[in-house]
């Protein structure tokens, strides 16, 4: 089948510029007074990632001139090579320990989380797989089983690896996937109360879980501890206000909330630009999601279809978890917002996905 | 490629209205916590980066009538750490920390240990490691962490406010004693401590989450009112004066205590109290319970003869005896079926009642109790303010113990009469005295004469109280002229003083026990006095507890002090010595007096070789190895035997004492706060610090002789930072 190729989906790739614009300033912003006080550089997390960013966008562009449908015969493989990878990190000296979570393969002077592949991968087979065998899917354990099975092997890999944000959005969007793929809803019931079963036993054997969770309950039970981030990410919203208190005039910054240029980087701009900035953020994750599903949903082919909301749903729920995190909506688990939180491997990842998305995009009709 | 199946399409509609929900919620959510909760969360985020700091107020300064400052505020550094700060230095360079410590115990005189465990110590952002260094110290320790270049992180200084008592332990009881957070404790500094102490200040400021000011933070700054200053009513010369004589007394008696009083008649005003044991204010380390009790308001002892005065007082007021009554002394006093014994044996014979009080003859004095009957005895005592406070501005004055008027019997009446039975405070013994030295008004013993506001203007003035007129006029002065004549012919004599006319009387009681009776070998002796017998001016009170070895006897023990004291005050008060009326004592009581020479400027050794000479003792006073000024100054007369106190210090020119009123200023630039309140106080000036650190400007310029006693203010600043 040849389709003709159009120019990508502007939307898109316009929202998708706006908010790493957005987020390059505020990690300007948020890192500047730990920069100042650690590597006596207000813009030493700016600049890295300003690189990261070029980096970025050049995997965008290339992948966005790359026909995705070259992707389905190497999708099995691009799996098993990224689980290898996220199982290399248990080989001591292989894994770098960052924070107490061991999520960085050491590389020499480079380092990337294999998470972040197996994110990409995850969705690539999926993409393939269902796009095959949906009929199959309506049976519990020849259809769908399998890939239960595939999604409880990831997470409880990555729950070990107490990488329990990265489990979430991969569960969910191997979830969504599977739900779109034509899954019986009946199953995906079942499916999602297993899945909130098994983050309350998660919670239940690591202590540090259960406290972030009632630390999220009530944060001010306990403001030194279980809810301290909690607590200092609200205490950055309420400073900002409807109107915010300005571009670099976030107090919070200065040592009392931890992560405020990764993952809490959303209650910082919330400080500074208020409830109106965040409003910006949220719309322009609203029209990322809304075009990346009507990518999926006017593509002619089941595989483009599915990748395309694979996609958009992993970035839709990454930035839904970790803004409902520093809104206090859901209990802390690290997980960066994409495209605004430091980070080189995940905003690079990011970015290639988007690539891929608008690489689908050049096939749908307008 | 398989074709997109339309449920894939339904479903994908599906998770978008999801995801729209959810970024619907999230919005909602924002709101909730921005807008309608937002002034909650800031309000508590402020609270969470202010900080207060306490400013303390500076506390007032107490004079002496004159003045002379007897109890300043001084600036002074304490050491204090930020663990937390101290443990993030040990991760980033391990081993900073003890390094700290070590550098810290050496200057501060501390256990490295201790400073170790301070410094380190869990959960905490502010521990003292020490308070209030001596400045010499602190200045030694910056300049050694200046010069090595040494990085102590979460070790800073914090100035706070110390008391220093400038004269040491002179008027210690009265000035009291404050905390380290110099709250008062004891003396006026308790009982004053409200006008004292000020109202501190406020600096609010922010903070980030490591302790360390924002840059653009908001500040508040609300200036603290300094304390009130106090005006005593101590005459500082005349409190020498007593303190010299307890010294000596306790040197060469060494009792169980003593206390003197010397109090201005016509006013009430105390110009001097003193009391042994005592003890120095600023060695804050060293006081002992016993040290710091106030003798002269809090003990009671059976005032015994000295109070014989009460009893003339009483009588010759109610008409009960005349001067013209004659009275016999058998050596003893039948009263019911109990013999009372003169103190001299055999008796005084045939005597007029101007020659009972002279012997202080017991019987006698039994007869004129006895005669006045106890409702109008009990009268003269209420009046006199026995058994109840005087109301002086101390703490812990006792009431006195009085034989209850209901159940007294002749017995009791018959051994009030001579001063035993009945107990009482030194200060309420001088308050009765001094009324009848006041022509008969019992005044309100005062210490407070003004309160000054932080600018030295007058707030509020005591007027002397007259509580009553407890005896005429008539009364009084007659009593004044036989108190002299006890002086001149009687009991008194060692009290007497060449060419001015003393009254007073002698007093020796057994010490009573606790659980009742009197224990045998145990005296108090007493001699309580006014002068000029003709308009009394001061009265004075000793009381000698248990001095050891002999004699024991008030006017053998208590008298010769009395005089030593009257003398000088008399004379640092101007009073002229009435040439007219030169009653010269029996020969062989006189005490030889000596000129004292002038040993200013000589050393220590010089100064006591010189004094030897002329058989005076000497008692130094600071250190150093010269002398720089000398009390009573050259050409006085003393007694033989009498210390001459002698002040030390390491430079003679840098306090030449000019004769006279004037004195030279010191150059105390370059000095640390303690080193130039000394050498100001060396020489007899004032000492107003501002700042901290080393002194680099003076308002009296060095080698200017100025009024003694006039405030220098000397201003001192932080030693300069040399550039990296």
């Amino acid at each position: 089948m040849r389709l003709k190729r159009k120019s990508p989906d502007v939307t898109i790739l316009l929202a998708v510029v706006l908010l790493l614009m957005i987020g390059l300033l505020m990690v300007m912003s948020a890192s500047s007074v730990r920069a100042s006080y650690e590597y006596e550089d207000p813009f030493f997390f700016f600049k890295r990632q300003m690189m990261f960013a070029v980096m970025g966008l050049a995997v965008l562009v290339v992948l966005m001139r790359f026909d995705y449908r070259r992707l389905s015969p190497i999708a099995n493989g691009f799996l098993i090579v990224s689980l290898i990878l996220l199982l290399a990190l248990f080989i001591p000296g292989v894994g770098k320990k960052v924070l107490g979570s061991t999520r960085w393969l050491n590389l020499g002077p480079a380092s990337f989380q294999p998470s972040e592949l197996v994110k990409l991968a995850v969705i690539f087979f999926l993409a393939k797989a269902l796009s095959r065998d949906q009929h199959q899917l309506l049976d519990l354990f020849k259809g769908l089983g399998p890939y239960l099975a595939l999604m409880g092997f990831i997470g409880l890999v990555l729950v070990v690896q107490k990488d329990l944000g990265t489990a979430l959005a991969i569960c969910g969007t191997m979830f969504l996937m599977l739900f779109v793929a034509g899954a019986r809803t009946k199953h995906m019931g079942w499916l999602f109360g297993a899945g909130v079963g098994l983050v309350a036993l998660a919670a239940y054997i690591e202590p540090y879980r259960m406290r972030r969770i009632t630390g999220f309950l009530d944060p001010e039970a306990d403001p030194q501890g279980a809810g301290y981030q909690l607590l200092q990410s609200l205490y950055a919203l309420g400073g900002g206000g409807l109107f915010g208190s300005g571009l670099g005039q976030s107090k919070q910054k200065f040592f009392y909330l931890p992560e405020h240029h990764t993952d809490f980087i959303f209650a910082i701009l919330g400080e500074e630009f208020g409830t109106l900035g965040a409003a910006v953020v949220i719309a322009l994750f609203f029209l990322l999601i809304w075009r990346g599903i009507r990518v999926g949903v006017t593509c002619p082919d089941a595989f483009g279809s599915l990748l395309a909301v694979g996609l958009t749903a992993q970035v839709g729920l990454q930035a839904v978890i970790n803004m409902g995190v520093v809104t206090g909506l859901l209990p802390v688990t690290g997980i960066t917002l994409p495209f605004l939180s430091y980070g080189g491997s995940s905003l690079v990842f990011t970015l290639a996905g988007i690539g891929l998305l608008l690489s689908v995009s050049r096939y749908s009709p307008r | 490629m398989f074709a997109t199946p339309v449920q894939v399409r339904k479903r994908s509609a599906t998770v978008f209205l999801l995801f729209g929900a959810l970024l619907t919620i999230l919005l909602f959510r924002l709101l909730w916590v921005q807008v309608v909760n937002g002034a909650f969360y800031a309000s508590k985020a402020e609270n969470m980066r202010m900080r207060e700091l306490v400013v303390e107020a500076k506390r007032g300064t107490i004079y002496d009538r004159n003045m002379h400052s007897l109890a300043v505020s001084i600036s002074v550094d304490s050491v204090v750490a930020n663990p937390s700060e101290v443990m993030r230095g040990e991760r980033e360079a391990p081993g900073r920390a003890r390094e700290t410590a070590a550098v810290l115990a050496q200057f501060l005189e501390m256990d490295p240990e201790k400073v170790y465990g301070l410094i380190t110590k869990e959960n905490v952002s502010f521990v003292y490691v020490k308070r209030k260094v001596d400045p010499d110290k602190i200045t030694n320790l910056r300049n050694y962490v200046q010069e090595k270049n040494l990085k102590m992180p979460g070790i800073s200084y914090v100035p706070e406010s110390k008391r220093y008592y400038e004269k040491g332990k002179l008027a210690a009881h009265v000035l009291g004693v404050t905390d380290t957070d110099a709250r008062g404790l004891e003396g006026l500094e308790f009982i004053f401590d409200q006008q004292l102490k000020g109202i501190p200040g406020r600096l609010v400021s922010e903070y980030d989450g490591q302790n360390r000011q924002l840059p653009q933070a908001e500040h508040a700054f609300i200036r603290p009112t300094d304390g009130r200053g106090l005006v005593l009513t101590i005459d500082e010369t005349v409190q020498y004066i007593v303190e010299r004589e307890l010294d000596k007394l306790e040197r060469e008696r060494k009792p169980k205590g003593a206390t003197i009083i010397v109090m201005e008649v016509k006013t009430g005003r105390i110009l001097a109290l003193g009391n042994r044991p005592t003890f120095d204010p600023n060695d804050r380390t060293n006081f002992s319970d016993a040290a710091r009790r106030n003798r002269a308001i809090s003990d009671v002892y059976e005032p015994g003869s000295t109070f014989k005065i009460v009893t003339a007082s009483a009588a010759l007021e109610e008409g009960t005896v005349k001067n013209s009554d004659r009275f016999f002394d058998p050596g003893y006093a039948k009263v019911g079926d109990r013999r009372v014994r003169c103190w001299k044996d055999g008796g005084h014979g045939d005597q007029t009642f101007e020659e009972v009080v002279q012997n202080s003859c017991n019987p006698g004095f039994i007869a004129i109790g006895l005669n006045l009957g106890a409702e109008k005895f009990y009268r003269y005592l209420k009046a006199f303010g026995f058994g109840q406070p005087t109301g002086i501005s101390l703490n812990g004055e006792a009431t006195g113990i009085l034989v209850p008027q209901a159940n007294v019997k002749p017995i009791d009446l018959a051994t009030m009469s001579i001063g035993q039975a009945n107990a009482v405070t030194p200060i309420q013994l001088i308050t009765a005295v001094s009324a009848v030295a006041n022509g008969g008004k019992l005044m309100k013993p005062q210490l407070v004469e003004k309160v000054l506001d932080a600018q030295g203007g007058v707030l509020k003035s005591y007027a002397p109280e007259i509580i009553r007129q407890v005896i005429s006029q008539e009364t009084a002065q007659h009593l004044n002229l036989i108190l002299e004549s006890v002086v001149s012919k009687g009991t008194g004599k060692n009290a007497y003083i060449d060419g001015q006319r003393v009254g007073g009387k002698t007093g020796t009681a057994q010490k009573i026990k606790s659980g009742g009776g009197y224990m045998e070998g145990e005296y108090v002796a007493s001699f309580v006095g006014l002068a000029p017998a003709n308009d009394p001016v001061v009265a004075c009170l000793v009381v000698v507890d248990a001095p050891q070895g002999e004699p024991h006897f008030g006017g053998l023990v208590a008298a010769p002090i009395f005089k030593l004291v009257m003398t000088d005050v008399l004379r640092h008060l101007g009073i002229q010595p009435q040439a007219e009326h030169q009653e010269t004592p029996a020969a062989g009581d006189t005490v030889e007096e000596v000129i004292v020479p002038s040993v200013t400027g000589l050393s220590l050794l010089e100064a006591q070789d010189q004094l030897g000479r002329v058989r005076l003792a000497a008692a130094t006073e600071g250190f150093g190895t010269k002398v720089v000024r000398q009390q009573p100054e050259p050409g006085e007369k003393l007694a033989i035997s009498t210390a001459v106190i002698l002040y030390l210090g390491d430079d003679p020119k840098a306090a030449p004492v000019i004769a006279g009123a004037s004195a030279v200023c010191p150059d105390v630039r370059g000095k640390g706060i303690r080193q130039a309140g000394e050498l100001l106080a060396q020489a007899g000036l004032s000492f107003e610090p501002v700042g901290s650190g080393l002194a680099h400007k003076q308002s009296v310029q060095p080698g200017q002789a100025v009024p003694r006693g006039t405030v220098v203010q000397v201003e001192f600043a932080p030693l300069p930072e040399e550039g990296p």
